[in-house]
């Protein structure tokens, strides 16, 4: 080891220059005094920056073989007493060599990479290799080490331990801390850091007057107990969660979240432990025993942003719903940006592609769709219904009735078979009427009559009408077309009209575009039974096939409604709210047969149970698999179902909206009942005996008074129960299904590239999954908030430090990774870990122990010398500068005006906003502004269209919260000036703060400004501040005074009320005033 | 040494912020000083044309500049190439016959033509004519176009990689499919500054009114970089620009003295605290006062002559239409402004394409070769680059039903059409070409990736050096991809 100090050449002019290579070498590498070079701090972020791009942990694109970020492959031996790095001998290394080469295709980085290294860089490089080119592991992936305190000499031992970590390294760097900042500046910096909101001037005259020690602490507590304290916490926190009030691509349709934005701020207001917090965002749906709030808290994964564009491939942006949720996952919870391996392996981490999809993989298994429904208000599933208290106990009430009523139907079944034994089966055989039957034997022009109410129904876009030869419908039998006018003067009913299931001579052919439309047909909802029957021949094999349907579209509607559908050729038939999450389904396990007549009957019996489904195949039941069963919201376009208005959907044969409709095959003889058909009717129908206890059933169903009557009763219940249920809304939330989704590892990270099926796991270069844990969610839960974990705590308490100290101690919070910024002060950041997650991860204690000690307190103010030396203040020297947030700086006028609506929670709000801007983005879509109250509530729950934020809360930095984004900038433009002079938001409470003053203050101009600037900005004015404003007022009220009528338009800007008993001349001076205040650098910016 | 790849601040680069706003004056947005001073020699060499101010760049390019400034004329919702530029009179003859596999290729369709039982072949309806001295083929519905066609530079050979509307246009608009990235015009904003200290450098013209596929603020706006590098969008009507105009009872008199005591506070704050930033406040707040005069004078088109009303039509002088909007383009550009993105919507033509073309061309054309006229008669078309064109193309069969008069085509990434004109592309040029389908690229494709790294050239700029680091990442916009056209450079 070389002794601090020492050069560096005396060792290297030692060497025996064996090659003419390390000649030059020689020649190149100059003499570097140097203490130890730490590998963490000084060669990492080296090899990082420069050569992992090509040589670092993406197998994919690593050159040469060579990796530098693993020891034993960077030691790799070339021969010759060669090797890319040789510990101690920098001029037999390869790595030496090629940085200092003055060859293009020899030096590293290679020019066409546009990266370099600096003559300090390679120098320094060089020494890491003299002096044994030692590794370590990346700081923030090695376990949190509680640090000693360190003893800072002649200081007093009762040190806040932040300020002995803080001034340990002040006294090294030779650097004296600045003095306490004044009670004004303290307060105001404590109001806005706890609560986002500034201090009230009572507030500041009450702490300025009290010398106490006690009284700082008072202040603090007040602030952590105040509501406004979650919301100003929850504010961050939405950032990351990427939360808005719309879904976010293209139309940008609105849907509510604001349950979880506000249980957010209560989380943060219950102080509820920060690893619970997590655990609920990220697992709650799989705790024990769930509650509601647990539930709603998993909407965190479900904030991604979703589309309803027409054409969309849902399995392409179901993918990017899932990718979304892993990349919020890491920034958000891990400060990693695992992002950057969906396609690949990560350049600089050590994280795999293959672990992207391990974590893919605990995130893809909830029953979703791609796409939301365009045509309904479906809540996108999983949800979870949000009961008004009232309404779930009466809701639980009849649930329970409905289940009480549905077991006597069983119970009584025995009961009716004595009376069973004396009926006469005979009678079964005469079905019910059907509401519908299209024979398909008469076209005439384009409408086909309805035999049942004679209705002419359409025939869209031309099918064609074909003569069939009914009597010998084997696969070989000739269908022929017959000319458009209609069937043959010949033709015939087949035997045993009036059966309800007969057949004719004419069918219709269907090209796959073409359809039939039957508006008379009543809409089916989810507590109707009805059946459907019909004849069809298939003739080619597809993929999906649409029979008949009740439906406005396809994924257009989330598939509302009822369908009737052929997948793979297997008869499907399913009731839906919004597929795949809310719905019943059944599919035949077989396919019909091709070129063959089929009769097929599908029937319902009103209960949303996939059991109440079932499909028969010429009068024999199917046997079908269960492929969704979970319906609880209606499936008509009405009121019922949660939509807006009535709409009715015809029945529609053989195609739908964008749908795949049924190609080249044939249709014919379709009736539709409004009841649920027995077996036995079905079976009779064909002329055949379903057997005994079909004909019980069938008894039960149709002549059994008791059972009769009992349904009727169950089915007003059930209807009851869905016109309840209907209106209540849902938010999307986590909710695994029972077969787990396997998870591929994608090529490119491409949705239709899909390669090995990887299981759920946690990145191998990070701890180990907790042994015994579930592996699902919570597990990773578990794994996240585990005391091996080393990111998830340094996270977050380095996200807590930056909302005290404008930067974190890790200055790119947004990444600990390799290329993120080392730590200013690594023991400080692990001794506030480590305590924080002793402490049981205990929020408000963190904001309590930091905001405690010296280092906060001390005043912003610098030398020169200071400024010169630490223009960061990343050492802390100084108390922190930082420009308000968007959010701060609109609700620090309101407040300061005492418009500000301190209700916490519920509905977002539209405030002021310039006209046009919904508009003008061309979706139709119109911002109708809010009035009354519901102007002054905080920012927090300002309406965040995604595509078309409010523009007043962007200019200052608002994010557009399309993705996670762990960090906002402060800007300074001249945008910003126009919306602190002209948006009304700010001129109306300028001039009610005004208007206020004159009337506290109705013969002191002086006073008057003097208030405001205490109101605004938390201190008083001096001298000089004093007689600006003094000036200001002069001139303003000369202006006003000559010139009435403008006063009078100034003082009607916005909506709260003038008092026009005041005179106007001097409340709108006021009004210049304090907008002069609002406009001063100190309004916007904490000191 | 500052990485001159790393856009971190660099206040300590010998310069206080003071001497700095002092040296670069104020470009809207100046105040962030990571973007007006580069302490790197490393990241340019050649000299910049003008007196182009702050920018990664500060003013010295990765090499000469062609471009100064551009104007992009976006044809939002994917303007049908064969209607406009690309002619194919074979499927006019075919019109009717099914896509050929070969041609298709099992290439993925959207939903909505996806599961359409037939695909047939759709001719234009509208006739072609060769143009300009090298006979180029444009549609008889842009006879303006056509006659300034030596002045362009067609590119028949354009790809994307998205279907549907809101991944292609963040795409063609960003370099990414995924929301969050800057959008081109912020990249220019962002390495070059800006040319004039009472505009913003970056300014946004939507034609209002035009419901169709929607557009947002994602399209001009920052992503990662400072949100100073976002687009401002100017509109027609009372407050061209959010904010500008005072409250009401408030007089330009009264907003002066306002300032004046402002800059009294605020240089009284900047003794005491010694701190700069409080002087970049009064710069900020002056150039706001300025706007309220510039902004309103570049919209103010009294000015024109009849002769310029003649040349873009009478829409001209009806603010917020498309013609307004590309006058205002030109006056825009004539003052310095540095990235000028117009849109116009409505060329999402699934259905009724016969019909909504003619009205979509009757909006566009005459004004959009106005443009170029324009610009070449004050001899601002050198170094002015202007681009027309849309997300994708659209397919070559129909979407819905064929019929004698009518029909629509569906989303095509595979293949579409742009054109160029000024600011150092070749003119007379038309490059690449299309299958007699449409359908694919037979030869010359230019990917958007490419797109973006040759305007950016023009603009001085190496595509793969104007980064920008973010959660530890250099990024670009052309992500790891793209190449320079070089065919395509005058």
């Amino acid at each position: 080891m070389i002794p601090a100090g020492r050069s560096l050449v005396v060792a290297l002019a030692c060497c025996t220059l064996a090659c003419a290579a390390a000649a030059r070498l020689a020649g190149q590498v100059r003499a570097v005094p140097v203490d130890r070079v730490d590998f963490n701090t000084q060669i990492r972020p080296l090899l990082s920056d420069r050569c992992f791009r090509c040589h670092g942990p993406d197998a994919a694109k690593r050159k040469g073989e060579l990796r530098l970020d693993v020891r034993a492959e960077a030691l790799k031996d070339l021969g010759d007493g060669w090797a890319v790095v040789k510990p101690h001998d920098p001029v037999r290394s390869e790595l030496v060599r090629r940085i200092f080469s003055d060859l293009d295709d020899d030096l590293m980085p290679p020019p066409d990479s546009h990266l370099s290294l600096s003559a300090s860089e390679k120098d320094l490089l060089t020494t890491w290799v003299a002096q044994g080119a030692e590794y370590k592991s990346h700081w923030s992936l090695v376990p949190v080490a509680a640090a000693p305190v360190p003893s800072v000499g002649h200081r007093r031992t009762s040190l806040n331990p932040i300020d002995a970590f803080v001034r340990a390294r002040l006294a090294r760097e030779g650097i004296e801390p600045a003095p306490r900042a004044s009670p004004e500046a303290l307060i105001r910096r404590l109001a806005f850091n706890l609560t986002g909101l500034p201090p009230t001037p009572a507030e500041i005259d009450a702490f300025a007057a009290d010398p106490s020690p006690k009284a700082y602490s008072r202040v603090v507590e007040r602030y952590l107990a105040s509501g406004a304290y979650g919301e100003r916490m929850a504010v961050d926190w939405l950032d990351l969660a990427r939360y808005a009030d719309t879904y976010g691509y293209q139309a940008d349709v609105e849907r509510d979240m604001s349950p979880y934005r506000d249980w957010v701020v209560r989380a943060f207001n219950d102080n509820l432990p920060y690893d619970q917090f997590l655990t609920w965002q990220l697992a709650g749906d799989l705790l024990p025993g769930a509650t509601r709030d647990q539930r709603i808290a998993t909407a965190f994964n479900r904030l991604h942003r979703q589309t309803n564009e027409g054409g969309s491939i849902e399995e392409e942006f179901r993918t990017e719903y899932v990718a979304d949720r892993v990349n919020t996952f890491g920034t958000a919870m891990l400060g990693l940006t695992l992002e950057c391996a969906r396609c690949h392996d990560h350049k600089f981490d050590p994280i795999t592609q293959r672990d992207y999809f391990s974590l893919f993989a605990f995130f893809n298994n909830i029953d979703e769709s791609g796409l939301y429904s365009h045509f309904t208000n479906a809540t996108p599933t999983p949800a979870l219904l949000l009961w008004p208290s009232h309404e779930e106990s009466q809701h639980r009430g009849l649930t329970k009735r409905i289940a009480s009523l549905e077991a006597r139907l069983q119970a009584i079944a025995p009961s009716a078979r004595a009376a069973f034994r004396t009926w006469h089966p005979g009678a079964s055989l005469t079905p019910p009427v059907p509401v519908a039957h299209l024979s398909f034997d008469a076209v005439s022009g384009d409408t086909t009559p309805d035999l049942v109410s004679h209705v002419r129904v359409r025939l869209q876009d031309g099918p064609v009408l074909i003569r069939v030869n009914s009597q010998n419908p084997t696969p070989n039998s000739q269908d022929l077309t017959v000319n458009s006018q209609g069937p043959t003067p010949n033709s015939h009913m087949n035997a045993g009209s009036g059966s309800g299931l007969r057949e004719g001579n004419g069918a219709l052919q269907f090209s796959g575009d073409n359809s039939v439309v039957h508006p008379g047909v009543r809409s089916f909802g989810r507590t109707d039974p009805f059946s459907l029957a019909l004849r069809l021949k298939p003739t080619e094999k597809q993929e999906r096939a649409v029979l008949v349907h009740q439906s406005r579209a396809w994924t257009d509607a989330g598939s509302r409604g009822f369908e009737l559908t052929l997948h793979e050729g297997r008869p499907f038939f399913g009731l839906i709210h919004f597929w795949p999450g809310n719905a019943i389904a059944v599919r035949a396990r077989e396919p019909l047969p091709l070129g063959q007549w089929s009769r097929l009957v599908a029937t319902y019996d009103g209960s949303s149970r996939a059991s109440g489904l079932r499909m028969y195949l010429n009068g024999r039941p199917l046997e079908t698999e269960v492929v969704r069963d979970h319906l609880y919201k209606d499936i008509t376009y009405t009121r019922e179902a949660g939509e807006r208005s009535q709409a009715r959907q015809p029945l529609t044969v053989a195609a739908r909206f964008r749908d795949s409709g049924f190609k080249n095959g044939l249709i014919d003889d379709l009736q539709v009942f409004d009841t649920r058909l027995t077996e036995a009717e079905i079976a009779g129908t064909l002329g055949s005996d379903a057997g005994h206890e079909a004909a019980f059933e069938h008894f039960l169903a149709r002549y059994h008074e008791e059972s009769r009557s009992l349904l009727g009763e169950l089915r007003a219940l059930r209807a009851e129960e869905n016109g309840l249920v209907g209106a209540v809304p849902e938010i999307m939330v986590m909710e695994e299904m029972p077969d787990p989704r396997p998870a591929h590892l994608l090529a490119r990270g491409s949705y239709d590239a899909p390669g090995d099926v990887v299981p759920r796991d946690t990145p191998a270069s990070l701890p180990p999954f907790p042994r015994g844990a579930p592996r699902d969610r919570l597990g990773l839960a578990r794994w996240l908030t585990s005391r091996q974990n080393p990111l998830t705590a340094r996270v977050v308490v380095n996200r807590i430090w930056r909302m005290h100290f404008g930067r974190g101690i890790v200055a790119s919070q947004e990444d600990f990774g390799g290329q993120g910024k080392l730590p200013t002060h690594p023991e400080l950041l692990d001794w506030l870990t480590e305590r924080f997650v002793r402490e049981g991860w205990d929020v408000k204690g963190l904001h309590r122990m930091i905001v405690a000690s010296e280092t906060f307190q001390q005043s912003s103010q610098a030398s020169p010398e200071t400024l010169r030396r630490d223009p960061e203040n990343a050492l802390l020297a100084r108390g922190s500068k930082t420009r308000l947030q968007a959010e701060q700086i609109r609700d620090s006028a309101l407040a300061a005006a005492g418009l500000l609506n301190r209700a916490i929670g519920g509905p977002s709000v539209k405030p002021y906003q310039p006209p046009g801007l919904w508009e003008q983005s061309g979706t139709g879509k119109t911002y109708t502004q809010d009035t009354g109250d519901k102007l002054y509530r905080r920012s927090l729950y300002t309406f965040w269209r995604r595509t078309s934020p409010p523009p007043s809360m962007t200019t200052f930095d608002a994010l557009s919260r399309e993705v996670c984004t762990a960090r906002r900038d402060a800007t300074a433009t001249p945008l910003q000036s126009l919306v602190l002079l002209n948006d009304p938001q700010f001129v109306e409470a300028a001039r009610v703060l005004a208007q206020g003053l004159v009337q506290r203050f109705p013969q002191d101009p002086a006073a008057r400004s003097h208030e405001a600037f205490r109101a605004l900005i938390g201190r008083s004015p001096d001298v000089t501040e004093g007689a600006i404003l003094a000036r200001h007022y002069a001139e303003q009220q000369e202006l006003y005074g000559a010139d009435p009528a403008n006063a009078s338009r100034l003082l009607r800007v916005g909506e709260a009320p003038a008092d026009d008993s005041l005179p106007t001349a001097e409340v709108a001076a006021t009004t210049a005033v304090a907008s002069l205040i609002m406009n001063f650098d100190e309004f916007i910016v904490l000191r | 040494m500052t990485n001159h790849m790393c856009t971190g601040p660099a206040p300590g680069a010998g310069m206080s912020r003071r001497q700095v706003l002092n040296r670069f004056g104020m470009g809207l947005g100046g105040i962030a000083l990571a973007n007006l001073i580069n302490p790197s020699p490393l990241a340019a060499s050649a000299a910049s044309p003008g007196a182009q101010q702050g920018g990664l760049l500060g003013g010295r390019l990765h090499h000469p500049a062609k471009a100064r400034r551009v104007i992009y004329l976006f044809m939002a919702g994917g303007p049908s190439q064969m209607e406009t530029f690309d002619y194919k009179p074979l499927l006019r003859e075919r019109n009717g016959e099914q896509l050929p596999d070969s041609v298709r290729q099992g290439q993925r369709l959207t939903g909505m033509s996806g599961n359409q039982s037939s695909l047939p072949l759709a001719g234009s309806q509208f006739g072609f004519g060769r143009h300009g001295q090298n006979g180029t083929w444009v549609s008889d519905l842009l006879p303006h176009t056509a006659q300034i066609v030596d002045k362009l530079c067609i590119v028949r050979s354009l790809f994307t990689e998205a279907i549907n509307h809101d991944p292609a246009i963040t795409f063609l608009q960003t370099g990414s499919q995924i929301a969050g990235r800057p959008s081109v015009g912020s990249w220019v904003h962002y390495g070059l500054g800006t040319d004039n200290q009472d505009l913003p450098a970056f300014v946004v013209l939507i034609t209002p009114g035009k419901v169709d596929q929607p557009l947002y603020a994602r399209l001009w706006g920052s992503g990662f970089l400072p949100a100073e590098h976002q687009g401002v969008q100017f509109r027609s009507g009372r407050d061209a620009v959010l904010y500008l105009n005072n409250p009401d009872g408030v007089t330009r008199e009264s907003r002066r003295l306002l300032l004046d005591r402002l800059r009294d506070l605020h240089a009284h704050a900047a003794e005491a605290l010694g701190d700069s930033e409080v002087d970049a406040r009064i710069a900020q707040y002056e150039m706001s006062y300025r706007m309220q005069s510039s902004v309103p004078g570049v919209m103010d088109v009294s000015d024109e002559t009849p002769e310029t009303f003649a040349l873009y039509g009478e829409d001209a002088r009806t603010p917020g239409t498309f013609a307004a909007n590309c006058l205002l383009a030109r006056r825009l550009a004539e003052r310095g402004v540095k990235f000028i993105q117009l849109y116009h919507q409505g060329w999402d033509q699934h259905d009724n394409l016969p019909r909504d073309i003619q009205r979509q061309c009757r909006e566009t054309d005459q004004a959009s070769a106005a443009l170029v006229t324009d610009l070449d008669r004050r001899g601002m078309l050198d170094d002015t680059l202007v681009v027309w064109g849309g997300e994708f193309g659209r397919t070559g069969y129909s979407q819905g039903r064929l019929t004698a008069t009518n029909y629509g085509r569906d989303h095509h990434p595979r293949c579409f059409t742009i054109w160029m004109a000024g600011g150092g592309v070749k003119a007379g040029l038309v490059h690449g070409a299309t299958d007699d389908f449409s359908y694919n690229i037979a030869e010359g494709g230019v990917h958007v990736h490419d797109f973006h790294a040759t305007l950016l050239h023009l603009l001085g700029v190496d595509h793969e050096r104007l980064v920008h680091l973010y959660q530890g990442r250099r990024f670009r916009l052309t992500d790891v991809h793209g190449k320079v056209v070089e065919a395509l450079l005058a």
